[in-house]
């Protein structure tokens, strides 16, 4: 673990703006956030099942602390829409018809392997003959069919691509434009202590706190904590604690209190837990 | 999904952006064809749709639901919905529930006027004339003085039992009759008018007019017979009662230091014989409701009550719109796409605001004016947190009272 926090990651990730939100669009960006401990939120369709909501595809939604995380290991570079020139456009636009050119002609020829594969199952299948006779009838059929056949231009699969292909534009300015605020870096200070003793971290709002702690990664293990950041100093009603509480023990779940030390101390951590009648 | 205008088929963002997804529509834009990446980045921003609107447009098509943006104007005001006016966009169900704010004090009268109803239904069997006769003179003796005070008042005015009652009960009166039909008491009328007065020509159908009537060949076919004593019983009586009784045998009399006094015990004797005594009633805090009086339990329960329910809508129209908080989309069922129509959609599932765990819970204000705005569609609250969308609705709930009638 701590090896790997002492290299930079090989892998620089693009981070697209999107509404203010930041979003890792490439499977392999993905990938190498997922190997950081970065989980993150998927927000996309799957292409091949477009249609559920169980499983999503790209892109991934990262949280701020996250997006902060990797700033930090400056991994992260932002990139924007830049407007191209003229010249540069009408090659791209040539460089496309040339693609969707040559994938036509490749479709074609898929097509009629396809459409004769299919001829010739039929005939096997429908007259179990003399074995003359039906090469010679299915040589005269392959041929008239090679004559006659038309790949229609609407018949063409065309790919969707989710990510935007082409050399990225990098942005100038800062990765990430986030407001810093106290909480903002309470919270950060709590995600940094976390992530570094090996903990996946997600969000929590469904649950009523700010972080959802994984003892590793969330694809193998349920969630153990839930992390609240409160300051040290900071009064909290007693009605809010059990409120919090209950809410934790109802779902099995540990809650911890987070306090971080000002000025990049460590952080104490205090858990409530249901501990029955005794 | 999208809607034709100038002639031609338009998508709105969230739509272009959910078909592309579904890999059902390629967007070109200066001849090249805009990849997924290009769309989130073109067509979301805070300013058409943001992130998490769109992402809980994706998450409700995906399970089915057509989804379409929020339109005041659509929407019927409640004036035309009480009209159950066809919407202009269409026919929309034309028997829409009548808006709750139209008519919620009677309603609530209502539901109190009944047990009433059938306490004084029982009290009036009493005074027909075709009930026993000595039990009718008892009955007849106590109802008198309310018969004496009505006067010259027609008949068909209930006599309330308390005087804010009465006041209370022509207000309601105005918006609805609480069923309650009050007989003339034939027979106490005798010796004080012999004529009923003509009824109000306001409350007979048009062309009829009725006269006075005469109470006096009904009167004659009611058994008035008094018990007839004679002389010597009388006398007998009297002389027993003047016997028998004496001043001093009293305990209380007695106990009277002075002639003061002595008047101050008959006072409040007379008081307490009355139903009234003089403790509670002459001072300046008298009793919320005089126990000789029918009541019914949910009134009185009424009576004590310091907290008055209220309505959610109660105000709403008072309430400007508020910036932060508003509908963005329109939901219906799934299982209406086989009916669902453009022109006329029908009913909508649920009014849908988007919010997010970071942000405040709606208030009070905020949850009255969009009631308002919705009529009677429900209110989803879809709250946002990174991936997972939470529905949450508030649901109205009357607190039950224990009356029984």
């Amino acid at each position: 673990m701590s090896s790997k926090e002492a290299e930079s990651p090989a892998q620089a990730m693009h981070i697209s703006q999107c509404d203010s939100a930041p979003l890792l669009w490439h499977t392999d960006e993905v990938a190498a956030a997922r190997s950081l401990g970065l989980v993150g939120a998927l927000l996309g369709s799957l292409p091949r099942t477009p249609r559920q909501n169980v499983r999503l595809g790209r892109p991934l939604l990262l949280l701020p602390e996250e997006e902060r995380f990797l700033g930090d290991c400056g991994a992260l570079t932002a990139i924007s829409q830049s407007d191209v020139g003229v010249r540069e456009h009408a090659r791209q636009v040539a460089l496309y018809e040339e693609t969707l050119e040559r994938s036509y002609q490749e479709q074609q020829v898929l097509a009629l392997q396809d459409r004769k594969a299919a001829v010739l199952r039929a005939l096997n299948s429908s007259r179990p003959g003399s074995e003359v006779d039906c090469e010679e009838d299915k040589r005269r059929r392959l041929e008239t069919l090679e004559r006659h056949f038309s790949f229609q231009r609407s018949a063409l699969m065309v790919q969707l691509n989710t990510a935007r292909v082409g050399p990225a534009h990098l942005s100038a300015g800062p990765a990430s434009c986030a407001i810093r605020t106290p909480a903002a870096d309470a919270k950060y200070q709590v995600f940094l202590d976390l992530r570094r003793r090996g903990f996946y971290l997600t969000s929590a709002g469904k649950f009523g706190g700010d972080f959802l702690v994984y003892p590793g990664d969330p694809l193998r293990f349920h969630a153990h904590f839930i992390c609240v950041c409160v300051r040290a100093d900071e009064r909290v009603p007693l009605s809010d604690l059990l409120a919090a509480a209950r809410l934790g023990s109802n779902v099995k779940k540990t809650l911890v209190l987070c306090s971080p030390h000002c000025h990049g101390g460590g952080v104490t951590y205090s858990s409530l837990q249901w501990s029955g009648m005794i | 999904m999208g809607f034709s205008a100038n002639g031609k088929q338009y998508l709105l963002p969230e739509e272009a952006l959910y078909l592309m997804e579904c890999g059902n529509v390629q967007v070109f834009y200066q001849d090249l064809p805009l990849s997924i990446q290009d769309g989130f980045e073109c067509f979301l921003s805070s300013s058409s749709v943001s992130l998490q609107q769109y992402q809980v447009f994706g998450h409700l098509k995906r399970l089915g639901y057509v989804v379409h943006r929020f339109d005041a104007s659509s929407q019927p005001s409640s004036y035309a919905r009480q009209l159950n006016l066809p919407q202009s966009r269409g026919a929309r169900s034309l028997k829409r529930k009548r808006s709750d704010s139209l008519v919620p004090t009677c309603s609530h009268s209502e539901a109190h006027k009944v047990p009433d109803v059938k306490r004084r239904q029982a009290e009036e069997d009493p005074t027909l004339p075709e009930s026993r006769p000595t039990s009718s003179q008892d009955t007849l003796g106590a109802q008198s003085p309310s018969a004496d005070s009505n006067g010259g008042r027609p008949w068909w005015i209930t006599d309330a039992v308390a005087s804010h009652q009465s006041h209370e009960h022509a207000c309601r009166r105005s918006l609805c009759w609480d069923g309650v039909i009050v007989f003339p008491d034939v027979a106490s009328l005798r010796g004080h008018s012999s004529c009923l007065a003509s009824p109000d020509p306001s409350l007979l159908p048009g062309g009829l007019t009725v006269g006075e009537c005469d109470v006096k060949p009904w009167t004659r076919r009611i058994n008035q017979r008094e018990v007839k004593m004679s002389a010597k019983d009388r006398e007998r009586e009297r002389r027993e009662h003047r016997r028998k009784w004496d001043v001093n045998r009293d305990e209380k009399v007695r106990q009277c230091r002075n002639w003061a006094e002595y008047h101050q015990l008959l006072a409040s004797r007379q008081g307490r014989r009355s139903g009234r005594p003089e403790h509670l009633w002459q001072r300046e805090v008298t009793p919320l409701h005089d126990h000789t009086q029918p009541i019914s339990t949910g009134e009185l329960l009424d009576k004590i009550s310091v907290i008055k329910s209220t309505h959610v809508l109660e105000g709403a129209s008072r309430l400007k719109a508020s910036e932060e908080w508003r509908i963005c989309f329109t939901v219906y069922q799934p299982d209406t796409v086989a009916t669902f129509k453009k022109s006329n959609p029908g009913k909508p599932f649920a009014h849908m605001c988007i919010c997010s765990f970071t942000g405040p819970v709606p208030d009070l204000a905020a949850i009255k004016q969009l009631s308002f705005q919705s009529g009677d569609v429900q209110i989803v609250f879809a709250v946002v947190d990174a991936g997972d969308i939470s529905f949450y609705t508030f649901k109205d709930f009357q607190l039950p009272t224990d009356v029984y009638p």
